[in-house]
């Protein structure tokens, strides 16, 4: 009998416990779910737009060191500028001419203020009419472009630069330390220049595309097709370049001081501009040679391969 | 035998010359070769400071008169110091005065000190590669300029800058060095031009961001 009521026992103290935790569970739970509940609103209340009219062929100028920079693409007369800011020490000026040909959206610290990087950061969402000419600028902040065109100026010291499905446009990426990624990039004139960021590209193809990194890697993937000049140069960064079997390359390949492989069905030229040499360099065209792929490095090391 | 081998039994070398092993490492090391000769050179050059520093002959005469009044040297058998101008004779060195001791001590003590500190010279190229692979680089003072420029900005971006520069000026360097191998290399010519480029739009960016 003894041995049989210890567990009841043990059972109501458990139930008692329970019934009697209820309360304070629900207490933490109302805590919790308003202390979460407050920065969301905060951020709420911090979420700003504004919509400014462009003329035909105008430009924006977009400056915002910290958070993170967003561009896509609208129809209209309009900018559409929407942004969050992470505290009350930060604002974000829109200016614009009064021809309305030229915005400058650019985020501050207030004046007497001291954010720190965290306080600083402005999530910065804006989207352009098709052919408006866009200058960014960033510091830490990732800038993403999505399905714009036009003249476009991106760059960043450490912020990662991702582009997608831009075509016909002047695109110039330019990066101190940030990674680069650009995909679905059609009949574009490309100039990427990166100090120390890797740069990768996937069915990135134009009448002209120029990569040229420091010790930043670089990535291709894709058939380097519209009869462009492609060149891409490091100084120590490694150059991977992966063709269908259908690309029609006239290729040229030379590392200084690194290697060179390729696994890439190439056809000798009958006049290479240079004399290939094993394990450095070599040169060759595949099909009718319509498009000119020049990979140079000094130490980096050149791999070509077939998709 | 290697150089560290060598030198460690440098100073019999240079005192009584060495032996075949030791002979064959001076005539193969470049280096060792010449801290030897650069040895030999101070030693001969500290011979020579001696007799500059010899006492007058007339303070021979007096020590000699002195001493044969004391009855401690016959008369007439005086020293070829005592009447002679010219350099001493290795038989000389036993009337060496104190004077002369504490030379050949400060000389022994100095040829000590060159051997203990002496870095032996290395060839040009050997210098170079060194100071490409091994040590950092240094940034230049226009370089220098721009990072303090960037001291308000974050810790990783400065970081970056100075990364990026310290970049450029290797690459400026290699293509420099590529180009001047064969100046008419234009592959070499297009990347000297392409990393004075990544130079200039690191200095760009970096202006922009302190105007900011």
């Amino acid at each position: 009998m003894t041995e049989s009521r210890v567990p009841l026992r043990s059972c109501e103290n458990i139930s008692l416990a329970r019934v009697a935790a209820l309360p304070v569970v629900f207490v933490c739970a109302m805590a919790l779910s308003g202390f979460a509940a407050e920065p969301q609103g905060q951020a709420e209340a911090n979420r700003k737009e504004a919509r400014l009219d462009i003329a035909p062929g105008g430009s924006i100028n977009v400056i915002n060191n910290d958070g993170s920079v967003t561009l896509k693409s609208g129809t209209g007369n309009q900018v559409l500028v929407a942004y969050t800011l992470h505290s009350n020490k930060v604002e974000v000026d829109q200016d614009s001419t009064p021809d309305k040909r030229r915005i400058e959206i650019r985020s501050h610290a207030l004046p007497q203020q001291s954010p720190n990087s965290d306080e600083a950061k402005v999530d910065l969402e804006v989207t352009v009419p098709a052919g408006t000419a866009i200058t960014v600028s960033t510091a830490t902040a990732p800038i993403n472009a999505d399905g714009i065109s036009g003249d476009i100026t991106l760059s960043s010291d450490t912020g990662k630069i991702t582009v997608s499905g831009v075509g016909r446009s002047h695109l110039n990426v330019r990066s101190v330390a940030a990674p680069v990624a650009l995909s679905q990039v059609s009949l574009g004139y490309v100039h990427v220049t990166s100090s120390g960021g890797a740069v990768q590209m996937t069915d990135v193809t134009g009448p002209k595309v120029n990569v040229a990194t420091g010790s930043g890697n670089i990535t291709y993937k894709g058939d380097c097709s519209g009869v462009g000049d492609y060149l891409m140069t490091t100084h120590s960064g490694d150059i991977d370049v992966t063709l269908p079997e259908t690309a029609s390359v006239d290729l040229n390949a030379h590392s200084a001081s690194g290697s060179v492989q390729n696994d890439f069905p190439l056809q000798a030229k009958k006049h290479p501009v240079f004399v290939p040499k094993s394990g450095s360099s070599f040169a060759g065209t595949s099909h009718s040679g319509s498009s000119s792929v020049e990979l140079r490095s000094f130490s980096g090391k050149i791999r070509v391969k077939k998709q | 035998m290697t150089c560290q081998q060598f030198q460690e039994v440098l100073p019999y070398i240079i005192e009584s010359g060495g032996n075949e092993e030791q002979e064959g490492h001076l005539r193969s090391c470049a280096a060792c070769s010449e801290l030897v000769r650069d040895l030999r050179y101070i030693a001969e050059q500290a011979k020579l400071l001696l007799p500059m520093h010899d006492p007058n002959p007339r303070v021979w005469n007096n020590i000699e008169q002195s001493l044969q009044q004391e009855g401690l040297l016959p008369e007439g058998r005086m020293s070829r110091q005592g009447h002679s101008l010219t350099y001493p004779t290795p038989t000389q060195s036993k009337s060496w005065t104190p004077l002369g001791w504490i030379l050949a001590l400060a000389f022994i003590t100095v040829f000590a000190a060159v051997l203990v500190t002496y870095k032996p010279h290395l060839p040009a190229q050997q210098a170079t590669a060194q100071n490409s692979s091994t040590q950092p680089a240094q940034l230049g003072s226009d370089d220098r300029q721009v990072i303090s420029q960037m001291s308000q900005q974050a810790p990783q971006v400065r970081r970056a800058y100075e990364a990026g520069l310290k970049e450029a000026d290797a690459y400026i360097s290699d293509a420099e060095q590529a180009v001047k191998l064969d100046p008419e290399d234009a592959a070499a010519q297009d990347q000297l031009v392409e990393a004075h480029e990544q130079k200039e739009m690191l200095y760009q960016m970096a202006t922009a961001r302190s105007l900011q």
